[in-house]
């Protein structure tokens, strides 16, 4: 099995404050991998280190075999946009432009502008007919999924979600869920952000970050955890010699995260 | 849709559709273009302006005849060399002239000076002369206030002047007095060199002999010309009159040019090179030296008035797109995540700080034009004509103050790191 994105003991620290703490994690293509932990928990450092936003203070990234660590700003950004396609829980639209433009600009960074096929993927998330409102004129969930289509309009071989729920009533959650789920089935490695246990239960595969160490590592699926052993591949660890690390060979379990999703978006402000 | 397309696209909706925010930057740019383009207007309006204003104080060039042509024959400056010599000063630029043939004639026995002239040309270019009545013609004279005064007449009065050929014998010394006359009209040293040059024994400045003979050609008094200065002491009647009196047909002893020649000690020079002409010209120079001083003094106030609003304009608009800027930090970051590059960043903002700058310069030069065109009539009494190729430099200096103004915050949201504002922390 082929593996999309490799972490090798990477570190994140800021002074005396490890972000993320020594963690080494294999993920193959087509993977749905869920990061849970609490505020400060360093999700979403790892998640922009994964992303060529930041990158790490220790260790090494790699992203289809190339790393992270190599390339300079200018390889970053090309990195960013023919591999990954972010989807955040702010959205982060560009308020001033429509649908379909928002997500024709993905295109135009990318390589040529199709407003045909921008139109498609929003008809792909249930938008077309919204295609010519602006952010304001469209609701939280429909401003996701325009974020989403926005995301895949160029095919990225990941898709990395900060909390794309957070900011949802369940309605809208459990359309942009079934998306995530599409495009699993159609083989697009995603990576998800979140401390929302159905979001993560949803994923194959979970980690949990405990103060930037991880502490527990748990399959949702068994059929894709014995591909995966099956293809070489070993649970997440870290070198961090904190009480509760999984530092071993052996993944150690977790319950599913307490805390509920629904908080409005103002309490991961990582 | 191109690339390119997308790009206007993109642009034209950051400008139309942040209407508020674009109108701040816009409103910024339209009132540095539109006071810099009046100023300039009012800059370009005004010399022309003052010089046409300073040019109805009298004449800044006179031409009188060398001293080898007077020595020779008091023959004057003839018609066809005051046409020559004015089609010379027309050449340099507009002009106005007026010609003078200066006689001693005598009033009452008492000697005084004649001056035949073309009365429209003298109105023309002496817009101060005050004048009681109306300015002479055929069998009417123009007489100065002093002289009015002395012998007690009025408008209507009826004078009697007499013209003897032995008061006008020695007429050596005429033009050697012009050529001391750097600083004054014509006029006025033809007068005081024609009372001392009779030729014949004086009491008191006046001649002595036939001091009784009052004898003479009758006029009417047309009107009286007061200006305080030296014209104040001369009988003008036309040319005709003067050549009936004297009986003798001649050239002119001055010409007066109000000349709106650019350089014109060029013009001085190049008629003074002409020997052949036998005529020599001088400037005026109390004319022409405060005419300069003051359209210069204008000048530097209206420049120095125009860097300051450029630099007022340069912080207004810098503030406003900094401002901008600043509001669009998570797009910038959003767009930076999305792959772009800084210098696809900074383009995208330069051209639309650039469009900003067209939009309020295109207007700014229309209200400038309005405020310029308002100005001259008011102050000046005349409009003023569009200066195309000020306008098409107003718009675009506009244009690239914007561009200018908005380098600092541009280049800073270029390096905006796309993690930390799309943390928001």
């Amino acid at each position: 099995m082929d593996m999309l994105l490799e972490l090798d003991h990477i570190s994140k620290i800021y002074g005396d404050l490890h972000a993320v703490d020594d963690l080494s994690l294999t993920v193959p293509a087509g993977q749905w991998l869920a990061i849970v932990g609490s505020s400060g928990s360093g999700k979403t450092t790892l998640m922009n280190m994964i992303g060529c936003m930041d990158t790490p203070s220790k260790g090494s990234v790699k992203l289809e075999g190339r790393k992270l660590e190599d390339l300079n700003a200018s390889q970053l950004a090309d990195v960013r946009k023919n591999l990954i396609g972010l989807v955040f829980q702010k959205f982060y639209l560009v308020p001033h432009l429509t649908a379909v433009e928002n997500v024709m600009v993905a295109q135009y960074y990318h390589s040529v502008v199709d407003e045909k096929q921008a139109l498609e993927a929003l008809d792909r998330v249930g938008l077309k007919d919204r295609a010519h409102h602006l952010p304001s004129q469209l609701s939280g969930g429909e401003q996701q999924r325009v974020c989403i289509a926005r995301a895949l309009i160029n095919d990225p071989k990941l898709i990395l979600a900060d909390e794309p729920t957070g900011n949802l009533d369940e309605k809208n959650e459990k359309i942009v869920l079934d998306l995530f789920r599409q495009l699993h089935e159609q083989g697009t490695t995603i990576i998800v952000v979140t401390h929302d246990a159905l979001v993560a239960s949803c994923a194959e595969r979970e980690i949990m970050l405990n103060h930037g160490v991880l502490v527990g590592e748990k399959w949702n699926d068994e059929a894709a955890r014995k591909a995966y052993e099956a293809a070489g591949g070993r649970p997440a660890s870290t070198g961090a010699q904190v009480e509760g690390a999984q530092t071993g060979e052996t993944a150690i379990g977790f319950s599913d995260p307490t805390k509920a999703a629904k908080t409005g978006g103002t309490e991961d402000a990582e | 849709m191109t690339n390119t397309g997308m790009f206007f696209r993109m642009l034209f909706s950051a400008v139309f559709r942040r209407r508020s925010r674009a109108m701040m930057a816009v409103v910024a740019s339209l009132v540095g273009a539109a006071t810099l383009f009046c100023l300039a207007m009012i800059c370009i309006a005004v010399p022309q302006q003052m010089n046409e204003e300073m040019r109805a104080y009298g004449a800044n060039l006179i031409v009188t005849p060398t001293s080898s042509t007077a020595s020779a024959d008091k023959a004057g400056i003839d018609e066809a060399m005051v046409e020559h010599t004015t089609e010379m000063v027309a050449a340099k630029g507009s002009e106005k002239h007026a010609t003078y043939r200066y006689e001693n004639v005598r009033v009452n026995a008492a000697p005084y000076v004649m001056a035949g002239v073309d009365a429209k040309q003298v109105k023309n270019l002496n817009h101060h002369w005050v004048v009681d009545g109306s300015w002479p013609s055929d069998g009417k004279v123009l007489i100065g206030r002093d002289i009015a005064d002395a012998i007690g007449l009025k408008v209507g009065s009826r004078i009697t002047i007499g013209y003897r050929a032995s008061d006008n014998a020695s007429s050596s010394s005429s033009t050697s007095a012009e050529d001391a006359n750097t600083d004054s009209t014509g006029a006025s040293s033809s007068q005081s060199q024609s009372q001392q040059s009779s030729g014949q024994p004086t009491q008191d400045g006046r001649v002595s002999s036939d001091i009784m003979d009052t004898s003479g050609t009758e006029f009417r008094v047309a009107g009286i010309v007061d200006t305080g200065g030296s014209e104040d002491s001369i009988i003008y009647a036309t040319a005709s009159d003067v050549n009936k009196l004297t009986g003798v047909t001649r050239g002119v002893d001055v010409i007066e040019y109000s000349a709106g020649a650019s350089d014109l000690d060029a013009l001085v020079q190049s008629i003074n090179d002409m020997t052949s002409m036998h005529v020599k010209a001088q400037q005026v120079t109390k004319i022409t030296a405060s005419d300069t001083r003051i359209i210069t003094m204008l000048q530097t106030l209206f420049w120095i008035v125009s860097l300051v609003v450029l630099v007022l304009t340069l912080v207004g608009v810098g503030t406003t797109i900094s401002s901008i800027v600043s509001q669009r930090r998570n797009e910038i970051g959003l767009r930076k995540a999305l792959g772009a590059s800084s210098s696809a960043i900074g383009i995208e903002f330069y051209v639309e700080s650039a469009m900003y700058g067209l939009i309020g310069g295109l207007l700014g030069t229309a209200i400038g034009y309005g405020l310029a065109q308002w100005l001259c009539v008011a102050v000046f009494e005349r409009s003023i004509g569009f200066n195309w190729w000020l306008g098409v430099a107003s718009v675009l200096l506009a244009a690239l103050v914007a561009v200018v103004a908005s380098i600092p915050p541009v280049h800073r949201a270029t390096r905006i790191d796309p993690a930390v504002v799309l943390r928001e922390e």
